[in-house]
């Protein structure tokens, strides 16, 4: 009886902790990009001039993120990002190196740190 | 009873969770490492589950019997719905380090990704078959229940078809062939369940005898249509009466234990009125037929059988003792105690079966006792019976608070666990 109890108070804590959080971020103000900063066209020279971990770009399916404030909050560690800072990381983002995709939340977190558009050549 | 069989489940259930460890991804960040094996420990508990539900008559013997195996089955579910809701709450809260947004986005990533709604999907089918389970809307309905847990097939497909796309921490191919692998036996196992078994595993019988042992308490004979189960005392089949007359119950199978002996030309089960399916039944005519799966069930182990014994039943919990009294012979060394707990006079039945016993055979002694008179079931009752029973391997059937009580007293007197045996008369 006092399984079942519990597992019912998990349930319910489960189902109220998702609902506040999607409720929080349906509330808190988004850090919404102007028309002039979405339009913003970043050169390869460009890129590669902020190829440090405490200035790091990259440049993912034609668009650039400032990824540096990033870089402590990414799951691996820094050296596996720090290591494209400056590039063109399309691939290494889509594979991880071994193979294997980012999930479709990554792709989320992605606008939050939108530089610019890649110039093409 | 530790069998080897639970060693090779405890296995199976961890090995993915081994692979994220020595997975390729260094992981140093805790919120997401725990979301990640949350999920992984989730499913694989949840598959294993779905595996070992597939009731194979005799197989569950390697598990110490399927009463052990439904206890496992029970475990592992309860285990996996509590892991399934972490694992996105854990990774959310991980993201939430970048922003709120983010962590919404972990739940619905927008745009939408068709395997996170399988994952969502799936969680909706196990909340929809486990609420019962769990009693969130009180005491469910058996068959309503077996219905609903049809879902199981349902969220095996979809929790595969989240974790073989979005799964990513295990190395190379092995996520994908975990997954399909568990996943295909998981599905195997549901399907065999609840489409091949019926057809094959279930063996025709009629009802040859009813015999009203009391007001609510019938001994059916069953003899096969073609050769007979071949089972160990102690055992329990599912039986499916298929008689048209039956008001309720008809083409349901539920868990009887055998109350015959093997070495009988039919089946004997003993049926307790506790619902409306085995109500039925008590008034059930000669002539009608029935299914039999099995035999299941390792009450009584292949070995120790020659030491002193004390057996404990309660109520209707004889059947697996009547079982095996009725299977001794007179040139059996035996030295058995059986202690029969009943509420009063009028619920001890079959004791004209087992006086007969006594009589013929040496080494097989019995003692009643009655609730109304003695209260609960205590050491001091058991010293009176049989002075060196805690010397004795013991064996204990009937209802959980019986076993509860019994298990307390025995261990108090200084009976070790591993010579304690119990089989519990609880939902299968």
């Amino acid at each position: 009886m006092a399984v079942k109890r519990l597992i019912y108070s998990a349930f319910i804590a489960f189902v109220a902790s998702v609902a506040t959080i999607v409720i929080l971020a349906s509330l808190s103000p988004r850090t919404e990009k102007s028309a002039a900063e979405k339009e913003r066209l970043v050169s390869l020279d460009e890129l590669a001039r902020h190829s440090r971990a405490t200035d790091c770009w990259m440049a993912i399916e034609g668009s650039v993120y400032d990824f540096t404030d990033y870089i402590s909050v990414h799951p691996t560690s820094p050296a596996v990002l720090t290591k494209w800072c400056g590039k063109e990381a399309t691939e290494a983002f889509n594979t991880k190196g071994y193979g294997s995709p980012h999930s479709p939340a990554t792709w989320g977190m992605l606008p939050k740190y939108f530089v610019g558009k890649l110039r093409e050549k | 009873m530790f069998k080897p069989g639970n060693l090779v489940l405890a296995l199976l259930a961890l090995l993915p969770l081994a692979l994220l460890v020595a997975g390729p991804e260094n992981i140093p960040d805790t919120l997401a490492f725990a979301g990640r094996a949350a999920g992984i420990l989730g499913l694989s508990s949840l598959l294993v589950a779905g595996i070992v539900s597939v009731r194979i008559p005799r197989f569950d013997v390697w598990f110490g019997g399927l009463t052990q195996l439904w206890k496992i089955h029970h475990v592992l579910g309860a285990a996996a719905f509590v892991l399934v809701m972490a694992h996105p709450l854990l990774l959310a809260f991980a993201s939430a380090r970048v922003s709120i947004q983010a962590a919404a986005a972990v739940l619905f990533p927008y745009p939408a990704s068709w395997s996170v709604w399988a994952g969502w999907a799936a969680f909706a089918a196990l909340t929809v078959f486990l609420a019962p389970m769990f009693w969130f809307f009180g005491q469910p309905e058996y068959q309503r229940w077996k219905a609903l847990h049809a879902l199981s097939g349902v969220a095996i497909v979809l929790g595969v078809a989240h974790a073989v796309p979005l799964g990513r921490s295990l190395a190379g191919n092995w996520g994908k062939t975990i997954w399909l692998g568990y996943g295909a036996l998981a599905l195997a196992a549901f399907v065999y369940r609840k489409f091949v078994a019926p057809l094959t595993a279930r063996k025709t019988y009629t009802v040859v005898n009813a015999r009203t042992i009391a007001r609510d308490v019938v001994e059916l004979t069953l003899a096969p249509e073609k050769e007979l189960l071949s089972y160990r005392v102690g055992q329990f089949v599912y039986l499916t009466p298929l008689d048209p007359g039956l008001a309720s119950g008809r083409n349901e199978e539920h868990p009887y234990t055998v109350s015959s002996s093997p070495r009988e030309p039919a089946l004997r089960v003993a049926i307790k009125d506790v619902g409306d399916a085995t109500h039925t039944l008590q008034t059930v005519a000669a002539g009608g037929k029935a299914l039999v799966e099995g035999p299941y069930g390792d009450f009584f182990p292949v070995k120790k059988r020659t030491d002193g014994e004390l057996w404990i039943a309660g109520g209707i919990g004889l059947a697996p003792f009547l079982s095996r009294a009725r299977a001794l012979s007179p040139d059996d060394t035996v030295d058995v105690h059986l202690i029969y707990c009943v509420q009063d006079e009028t619920r001890a039945h079959f004791l004209s079966d087992l006086e007969a016993i006594t009589a013929k055979i040496p080494g097989f002694r019995l003692w009643k006792h009655f609730f109304y008179r003695e209260g609960p079931l205590s050491g001091a009752f058991m010293s009176v019976c049989c002075p060196d029973f805690p010397s004795r391997e013991i064996y204990v059937c009937g209802p959980p608070p019986l076993i509860t009580a019994a298990r307390r007293e025995l261990r108090r007197h200084g009976v070790p666990g591993s010579r304690i045996h119990t089989e519990d008369f609880t939902w299968l």
